[in-house]
């Protein structure tokens, strides 16, 4: 923002300060604890008249001067010194805020240096009480140097009252203050001992070097609890939600935890073994290896600490890439290059993309993240995103659902250059289409079936329900949703006055050829058992049925159906086909003869585009498919937000159906009472990466109707005026529908997911309708009021009131034929003439009865042999 | 692209900036001596060594006694005025710093090589025979280096308009080296040193500091004869300095501003009575003139950096939020400090002649 940034690339993402912070951590803790342990020696020395043992004092007193004061004393300079080069803007605001406790610092650094010095030269000279007052006051300066400077770290992790009223002391005395300096004094200590070995062990007298190996072990185990006690402490002090983040959410922070568990005890453990005798060339081994265990030890503790911090360098006054969090807001509106002082372009261009992205790198990621280096290497973590689409919206998506991340700062634009930055400049992948080829329209041979309007008795119409019916095809990991479209028919007598028949005829369905083994295609079979609980036969559906059989009759309805056909959209060639079509017979029961025949499509399709984001590419012909990367990444992201073990589960061969634990009405699902529904968790969870997308962009992201894909789902003449969104709502406005009633179910999970969604079609959330998923949907009567010509495009924000109002489920008003009998399934309405297998595939019964594609009863005689002259089955009907 | 708006904004402080000014010239004048006589000694040490003799010899062995110290209160000394800049020129000097980051940050680590050479050279003085002019070429070396870091970054963070390089070259390898000012400037410090670490060397020998055996009157006479020749040179650089100053600040000193054009002539004045007396060997007066001559001097660089800086920047532009009761800690810290040091420092020249128990 306000400062250049060293472009560091390899060493980048704070190897720098990890390198200096650490070893001086270490040792500069021991200059604290180091100057008590030479006292108290001195003066047992003193008691005992031990010469040998005073001797041994003051050859320590030099390694500690060499190590403490050389090597302590300037990497101490040397954090500041890598600050400021790292992050000048924080390194300035602390500067600012306590320059008086850095200056008093400095005089107790000034102190310290001056009685360490008095006290090596001095001794053996100095009158012995005046020497152990110098090493007394070394140690209080020394000591004072840590009161000081606790007081500053703690601030950036707990900055306390400070946020709201800027004072010194506020930011001083932080909630953190008594609790770390407590812990640190006590690790000072420990560490006294553990340099005390490597001293004690290059000693020649046996019996003087096994005495102090003791002493030191008893400085390394009694402050070692007074360390556990502070570090206990310190944990309980640390506020929501930076503790969260330290025990649960932060991903990096995890490992240090682990490795912090491990070594505490290795570490006291090891230092124990110091007091048993060994052998000379052991022991100088083992001090080394204590050394090690301890930079191991107190490393992990400081990247915990620093980690808390994320995203922030000052918590909630500064972000991590020196961004003030007062000046978000501006920088959200305004563009972040154009309150950047030192970025090259102020606005991003065609031209300048590459390099603007660059920038937004530099300024904004590259202070966590390095290019190719040791620390937070961002190509593998961005390794996924074959494409800006996907790079851009977990650019969207940043700081909303974890917050250690910040959010993405900048205007859309900005985002995107950064996006096209980190996939083709980064990971050198450009590819235009972003992986998903455009499909040419492809007609392919149908034959209408024929029908004599003079000698023809019966009229036999058929439809499916789930004319966008996905099928997730990874079922090794999980399923969103098993092969199963289902197939309805209403058979008519026509007449004067035309009969439903529902008795003594057998209406059988068929699939085209090439589809008729689904369970060599699939290994949904393989699974079904692990993801639905159930044993089924290969090429068995859930309900029992395959794709050909005979339907059952549905009363209520006056129709027949076949419920969950297990279709799917591969022919026998390899290729996709996601409009595979049934032959529908109608037979008379007693005397086996076909009344009727007509066909239809039963639309299925994989292509679902979870390796947008998730990696992976397709599956299946370059169009459709999750593939294994796509299927177990999807998993991990759920395992790290959500804490399970997903992955885990699908590697021991359980993989899982996503609505067993999301209930979803249309499944039937009960799934985990305290979790959101299915549709409200992968909505919502998802729109947060998603947001102000134009048109229908993010829904096509996932759902199979990209207008050039290889589905494209939505073919009724309604996708010539209009998209997803004119009924469903943009992404945000229909995740905050479904969150808004789990919110209202007490769900607690709703909260989080709305709270960086903002509605675009209304002004406020409270203006958004909530509405259960598959029960409460778009209604087509919100713009044909009165079954007229729509007078508008905007069916959002109304829904249905129950499932018997769903088109799926509507009949005409004399409760005889059903809406989708003549008008057809859903999205693909007639007339439905743009799918791109050939414009009269959705259209095969119009073609067939009326000669046209308009909705059956376009001409009344189909089913009326005379000219009806009332509007039976809705106003509007006869188009009077 | 017009430099100032590359400018960062700058903090606000918690007291008026002639506090920190203050605090900054004093521990900045703390710092040059001590630096003078950590850099300057090594200089006179080598020269020493390469003339040779038991003498010189013995200077070497002295200045290895001493160079230790001078190191750590170097750096210490440093820390107070490096706080100080960077509260009232943080947005420069940050700057600045980041242009040059590979250099920059190769300090600290150049400066533990060159410590832990120090303390070899001490504590192995004898054992090391005369391959440790190595150790005193090395560690003499990297504070010229380091000296020279210093002055580059002291020169870029005037200069704004010199900041736009980041543009083409963002990986912190800049350096200021197309100024001309950079190398009088620089040559300004390291004869300035050599100066006064002579006089230094004198008034060791003077107070009887010695710990070698070095002969006090040779020592006297070796430090007075560095310190003249050095501050006749001294003469000369300052005057190539000012003249290789851009003509605006330049001109500051030439009767542009009565303050800098007179602060300018006391200091060409002292400077030239410091030759004097520095020819006549009078140890104690040279040094009060000295210290009287640097103390000008500090303010005239100061002067130098307003008028740099003036076209972007003066100190009374920084916005104050007061809180008065951090400084009034510091002070009590400071006082309570320095009172501790002098009661350290009594306990230690006490002990001298002590018995051990």
């Amino acid at each position: 923002m306000n400062y250049p940034v060293w472009e560091l690339t390899t060493y980048g993402g704070g190897f720098l300060i990890a390198l200096v912070a650490v070893v001086h951590v270490l040792v500069s803790h021991f200059a604290v604890g180091g100057g008590l342990y030479l006292i108290m020696l001195e003066k047992k020395a003193y008691k005992e008249d031990n010469a040998q043992l005073l001797d041994y004092v003051k050859k320590h007193s030099k390694f500690f001067l060499l190590v403490t004061m050389v090597f302590g004393g300037l990497t101490g300079v040397g954090i500041w010194w890598t600050i400021a080069l790292l992050n000048p803007a924080a390194t300035s605001s602390l500067i600012h805020t306590f320059v008086f406790g850095w200056a008093a610092e400095w005089v107790f650094f000034l102190t310290e240096i001056i009685a360490l010095f008095i006290y090596f030269y001095t001794f053996g000279k100095m009158n012995r009480k005046n020497h152990l007052i110098i090493g007394w006051l070394y140690f209080i300066s020394a000591w004072m140097s840590l009161f000081l400077i606790n007081g500053i770290i703690g601030y950036m992790l707990t900055p306390g009252a400070w946020i709201e009223n800027h004072n010194f002391w506020s930011g001083f005395f932080n909630p953190t203050f008594w609790p770390s300096l407590i812990f640190r004094t006590g690790i000072s200590l420990t560490l006294c001992g553990v340099f005390g070995f490597v001293t004690a062990a290059f000693l020649k007298d046996e019996k003087l070097r096994q005495n102090i190996m003791r002493t030191c072990a008893a400085w390394v185990a009694i402050p070692f609890t007074l360390m556990i006690a502070g570090g206990w402490w310190y944990f309980q002090a640390i506020p929501e939600p930076a503790i969260t983040m330290i025990l649960e959410k932060s991903p990096e922070i995890a490992n240090y935890l682990l490795l912090l568990t491990w070594v505490m005890p290795i570490f006291f453990i090891a230092s124990m073994v110091m007091t048993i005798k060994l052998p000379n060339s052991l022991q100088k081994v083992f001090c080394f290896a204590i050394v090690g265990i301890a930079l191991v030890y107190f490393g992990a503790f400081e990247f915990i600490r620093e980690g808390g911090r994320r995203p922030f360098i000052i918590y909630d006054h500064m972000y991590s890439n020196q961004v003030f969090v007062k000046d978000v807001p501006e920088v959200q509106k305004a563009g972040f290059l154009t309150t950047a002082k030192w970025a090259k372009h102020k606005k991003v261009t065609d031209e300048n993309m590459m390099e603007a992205g660059q920038d937004l790198f530099k300024f904004q990621c590259s202070a966590c993240h390095s290019v190719d280096g040791p620390l937070n290497d961002i190509k593998p973590l961005v390794k996924k995103y074959d494409n800006a689409f996907g790079m851009d919206a977990k650019l969207n998506g940043l700081g909303k659902l974890n917050g250690y991340m910040p959010h993405f700062m900048g205007t859309r634009e900005e985002r995107w250059a950064l996006a096209n930055y980190i996939v083709s400049g980064l990971n050198h992948i450009d590819d235009m289409n972003m992986g998903n080829p455009v499909v040419e329209q492809k007609e392919l041979p149908l034959t209408i079936p024929p029908f004599d309007k003079e000698k023809d008795e019966y009229v036999l119409l058929s439809w499916n329900d789930q004319a966008m019916h996905t099928v997730s095809d990874s079922s090794p990991y999980w399923i969103i949703q098993p092969p199963a479209n289902n197939i309805f028919a209403q058979l008519v007598k026509r007449g004067d006055s035309p009969e439903i028949i529902t008795a003594g005829v057998k209406i059988s369905y068929q699939v085209e050829d090439g589809f008729e083994y689904p369970e060599k295609k699939v290994q949904f079979w393989n699974y079904a058992n692990k993801l639905l609980g159930a044993d089924l036969a290969p090429g068995v559906g859930m309900t029992g049925l395959k794709v050909s059989g005979t339907m059952q009759v549905e009363e209520d309805h006056h129709a027949f159906s076949a419920a969950a056909v297990p279709v799917v959209p591969y022919p026998e060639d390899g290729r996709f086909n996601p409009y595979p079509i049934f032959t529908i017979t109608a037979t008379d029961e007693t005397t086996g003869e076909i009344l009727a025949t007509t066909k239809t499509v039963v639309p299925t399709s994989t292509e679902m585009g979870c390796k947008n984001c998730h990696g992976g590419g397709w599956k299946v012909a370059g169009v459709a498919g999750v593939t294994a990367e796509t299927s177990l990444d999807v998993l991990a992201a759920h395992d790290k937000n959500s804490g399970t073990n997903l992955v885990e589960k699908a590697k021991n061969g359980e993989p899982m159906l996503c609505q067993s634990c999301h209930a979803d009405s249309r499944l039937g699902t009960k799934g985990n009472p305290d979790l959101l529904n299915f549709s409200a968790a992968i909505h919502g969870w998802h729109a947060n990466f998603l947001t102000d997308r134009e048109g229908m962009q993010a829904c096509v992201a996932c759902h199979p109707s990209r207008p050039d894909g290889p589905t494209q789902s939505f073919r009724s003449h309604h996708a010539q005026f209009m998209d997803c969104t004119n009924c469903h709502g943009t992404m945000e406005d229909h995740s905050l529908s479904l969150l808004k009633k789990e919110l209202e179910a007490g769900k607690k999970g709703a909260a989080r997911l709305m709270e960086n969604l903002k509605p675009r079609t209304v002004e406020t959330v409270a203006e958004i309708n909530p509405r259960t998923p598959w029960i409460n949907e778009p209604d087509c009567l919100t713009c044909h009021v009165d079954f007229e010509m729509g007078s508008s495009t905007d069916a959002f924000n109304t829904w249905t009131e129950g499932a018997e109002g769903l088109y799926r489920n509507r009949h005409d008003q004399m409760e005889a034929m059903m809406c989708a009998a003549c008008h057809s399934s859903p999205h693909a309405v007639y007339p439905a003439t743009f799918n791109l297998l050939g414009e009269n595939r959705d259209s095969i019964q119009p073609l067939q009865y009326q000669g046209n594609d308009r909705p059956i009863g376009n001409d009344c005689t189909v089913c009326h042999t005379v000219q009806p002259e009332f509007e039976g089955h809705h106003p509007n009907s006869l188009r009077l | 692209m017009n430099p100032a708006a590359l400018i960062p904004t700058p903090d606000v402080l918690s007291v008026p900036w002639g506090w920190f000014y203050v605090l900054l010239m004093l521990t900045f004048l703390l710092h040059i001596l001590v630096m003078n006589v950590m850099l300057g000694g090594g200089i006179i040490a080598l020269i020493s060594s390469f003339i040779g003799g038991e003498q010189n010899t013995l200077l070497d062995k002295e200045f290895g006694y001493k160079w230790p110290y001078t190191i750590a209160f170097a750096v210490n000394m440093g820390v107070a005025p490096l706080l100080f800049i960077q509260v009232l020129y943080g947005q420069f000097i940050y700057s600045s710093s980041v242009l040059m980051a590979v250099w920059w940050f190769s300090i600290f680590g150049l400066l533990i090589l060159a410590y832990y050479g120090a303390y070899i050279y001490d504590f192995k003085f004898e054992t090391l025979g005369s391959p440790r002019i190595f150790m005193l070429e090395f560690s003499v070396l990297i504070l010229l280096f380091v000296g020279f870091m210093f002055s580059n970054n002291m020169t870029l963070m005037l200069q704004p308009e010199k900041w736009l390089a980041y543009f083409q070259n963002g990986g912190g390898t800049l350096l200021n080296l197309s100024d001309i000012s950079l190398y009088p400037r620089y040559l300004h410090f390291v004869v300035g040193a050599v100066a006064v670490a002579g006089l230094f060397f004198a008034l060791v020998a003077h107070f009887r500091f010695t710990k070698s055996a070095v002969n006090r009157e040779f020592l006297i006479d070796q430090g007075m004869t560095y310190f003249t020749y050095a501050t006749a040179i001294q003469i000369f650089i300052g005057f190539w300095f000012l003249l290789a100053l851009p003509k605006n600040v330049m001109m500051v000193f030439m009767g542009g501003s009565s303050l800098a054009t007179i602060l300018l002539l006391i200091g060409i004045i002292l400077g030239f009575s410091a030759l004097y007396i520095g020819y006549k060997k009078q140890v104690i007066l040279a040094s009060i003139i000295t210290l009287l001559t640097l103390i000008v001097m500090i303010f005239l660089r100061d002067l130098v950096r307003i008028a740099y800086l003036k076209p972007y920047f003066q100190l009374s532009d920084l916005v104050v939020e007061p809180q008065y009761s951090p400084l009034i800690f510091f002070l009590v810290v400071f006082a309570i400090g320095l009172a501790l040091i002098g009661y350290m420092l009594k306990l230690a020249f006490g002990c001298r002649k002590e018995v051990t128990k």
